[in-house]
């Protein structure tokens, strides 16, 4: 971050397409959005044309692509409250406002060749964009999709093709009939490197399922909690590690490693 | 044009270069935003409350939002005084923009030690009580009542030489009569006002949203009812400056604040939706005294308060 680069930008909406019920795919373009962001990083978005809904929401960056001679960005949002109904209420053309890039990105190492991906509900959101760079980089890549039923699932064609897809839905209606951290020992020997991004019982699952099997895979996570600021400065999203102290999702975060926290 | 605003007298009285100052716990220790703009541009910079101990603050969920506001129960998390001293007061002390200390605690003689501990840092220029954080065990009871109020302010002023500002609570019954206490007993500037104490419910889960149950509503929601108490104080003439909070997101807000009465303000909630609130309300400031030819800050302190108490006279009281 260079001095004078956080600030409220305009960013253009490209296009808003309804993916399944209630999530949204929304193309942005704003050059200074872009600037420094990655996988696992975030953006505040301010989702009123005034002072109500007053705070910013924030929103992982989800895909990014090269067109029309610039860098674009995508997020992947669930209706939820407000603030996510005014956004997709957005047509192309119309203009958001936010600030970004925000917190700690996603970190691969150099010698990974297999990483899995865990995504709990919308959590893929914030993991779409790190299997898009590690295909490119000619990794392997498998991602372990859960949901409640199969209606909430992202479609494959909203992922590179390479990826292999696994789906567990609470439900049954599609992939394995249970929750999604079912499959984790499954692939967690071929996998160098494990990325998760969803709810925090689903973390709270998977850090347990590593101690059961003494797994040392080394495990990063995209925590998510109420956020007033996304800068550090209103102490809103704290977290509590283990081992003791507090830590801001917004600053220390978004990335944790999993052992830390649960 | 000249802006200063001057808090305190004699050897230490403290000389902020411009009105916009950053208000406690809405702005970190200052440092999280050294690469956000240039902080040194603003008039001062209020620390995060510091208490004698660490705290690791209060459960989630912390914030909630609310119509045109937010309430927070963050609970004073912060590094406490030591670590102040230790790690954040010498990076102040390299700054030209002043820091003030906010300071909290649940016992007078915690309010006095750590006034003396400060008391020679570098990088300390001031000294702000909070006598009134909704988040905390007794937190609002000295600063609901003159007495408590007067208490505290007697006992820091003991121990500091440090130019003393006090931040009131709304909830004072009579905010004038607490004002007029803390005055008498040494305050050399008053802040105008903490939070609210409110609440909101989780419908579905049938509990208060707040991990913490209740917390303070702060934003745009409450300026207009802090701006009467700022009036409210200026008309009281205590001879004091006094420092307008609440809701301020726009250089008129700010305007609005100094035509009641205040002398400065500090920039909150807003940061939290603009990164660079603070700067924007100095710089539409700026522009606003120079399109009215104004050449000192002083002129358009209060200037609404005496039109004010004209009216009066012939429409009564409110209402
Ligand atoms: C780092 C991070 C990345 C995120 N990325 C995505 C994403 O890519 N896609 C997506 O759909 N959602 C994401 N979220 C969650 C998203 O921010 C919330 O769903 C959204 O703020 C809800 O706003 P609302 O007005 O629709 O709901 P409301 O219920 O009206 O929200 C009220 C308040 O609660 C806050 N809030 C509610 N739920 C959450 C939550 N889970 N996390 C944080 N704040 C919350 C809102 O910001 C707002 O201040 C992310 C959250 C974080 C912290
Ligand atoms: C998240 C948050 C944390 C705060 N922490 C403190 C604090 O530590 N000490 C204090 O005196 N006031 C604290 N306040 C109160 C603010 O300094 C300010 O008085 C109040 O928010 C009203 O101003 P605003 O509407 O501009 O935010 C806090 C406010 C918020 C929103
Ligand atoms: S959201 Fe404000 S400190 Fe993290």
């Amino acid at each position: 971050m260079t001095a004078e680069r956080l600030q409220l930008q305009r960013a253009v909406v490209l296009s808003q397409e309804e993916v399944c019920r209630d999530t949204f795919l929304m193309w942005l373009s704003c050059p200074a959005l872009v600037r420094g962001a990655a996988p696992g990083r975030f953006l505040m978005l301010r989702c009123s044309d005034g002072l109500d809904p007053l705070l910013p929401r924030p929103m992982s960056y989800h895909r990014f692509r090269d067109r029309d001679g610039e860098r674009q960005f995508a997020i992947l949002y669930d209706v939820r409250g407000r603030g996510t109904l005014w956004l997709s209420r957005r047509r192309p053309g119309d203009e958001v406002l936010a600030f970004g890039p925000l917190g700690r990105g996603l970190q691969v190492r150099p010698d990974a060749r297999n990483l899995l991906l865990v995504a709990g509900g919308l959590g893929i959101a914030g993991l779409v964009a790190l299997a898009d760079e590690a295909v490119a980089q000619g990794r392997s890549v498998t991602l372990l999709a859960g949901a409640r039923t199969a209606v909430r699932l992202l479609p494959p064609s909203f992922l590179p093709p390479e990826v292999e897809v696994v789906y567990a839905t609470d439900d049954g209606s599609r992939g394995h009939h249970g929750p999604v951290t079912a499959l984790l020992p499954e692939y967690l020997d071929w996998a160098d490197q494990v990325f998760a991004c969803g709810p925090a019982a689903m973390f709270a699952a998977m850090a347990e399922t590593l101690r059961a099997r003494a797994s040392r895979r080394p495990v990063q996570v995209l925590m998510e909690e109420r956020m007033g600021c996304g800068t550090g400065i209103c102490y809103g999203c704290a977290v509590f590690p283990r081992r003791g102290g507090v830590r801001l999702v917004c600053k220390d975060g978004p990335r944790f490693d999993l052992r830390d926290l649960f | 044009m000249d802006l200063r605003v001057h808090i305190g007298g004699g050897k230490r009285g403290l000389v902020l270069a411009n009105p916009v100052l950053t208000a406690s716990g809405c702005f970190g220790n200052g440092i999280e935003f050294l690469r956000v703009f240039d902080i040194q541009r603003l008039g001062g910079i209020v620390s995060k409350g510091i208490t004698l101990r660490p705290r690791l603050g209060n459960p989630q969920p912390r914030i909630v939002e609310t119509p045109a506001g937010m309430i927070n129960s963050i609970g004073l998390q912060n590094v406490g005084v030591d670590a102040v001293l230790r790690e954040l007061a010498p990076i102040w002390a390299t700054w030209s923009v002043p820091v003030i200390a906010n300071i909290a605690a649940e016992r007078v003689e915690d309010y006095a030690e750590l006034a003396r501990r400060l008391d020679e840092a570098p990088g300390v220029s001031a000294l702000e009580l909070n006598i009134s954080c909704p988040n905390v065990e007794n937190g609002l009871e000295f600063g609901s009542r003159p007495e408590p109020a007067a208490a505290v302010v007697q006992a820091v002023r003991q121990a500091t030489g440090l130019p003393v500002i006090v931040k009131l609570t709304p909830t004072a019954g009579d905010v004038v009569a607490v004002a007029a206490a803390v005055v008498e007993a040494g305050a050399d500037a008053l802040t105008i006002a903490n939070t609210f104490p409110a609440l909101s419910i989780d419908i579905q889960r049938r509990r208060p949203a707040l991990g913490w149950g209740s917390g303070g509503l702060s934003g745009p929601a409450i300026r207009p009812i802090v701006l009467k108490m700022v009036y409210d104080v200026a008309r009281a003439g205590l001879g004091v400056p006094i420092i307008g909070c609440g809701g301020i997101a726009t250089w008129q807000d700010a305007v609005e604040y100094l035509m009641a009465g205040a002398s400065a303000v500090q920039v909150g909630t807003a940061t939290f939706f603009n990164p660079r609130a603070p700067l924007e309300v100095l710089e539409g400031l700026q522009e606003f005294l120079r399109q009215e030819g104004i050449e000192e800050l002083r002129e358009l302190v209060g200037a609404a308060v005496s039109a004010g108490q004209a009216k009066k006279v012939y429409s009564g009281a409110e209402g």
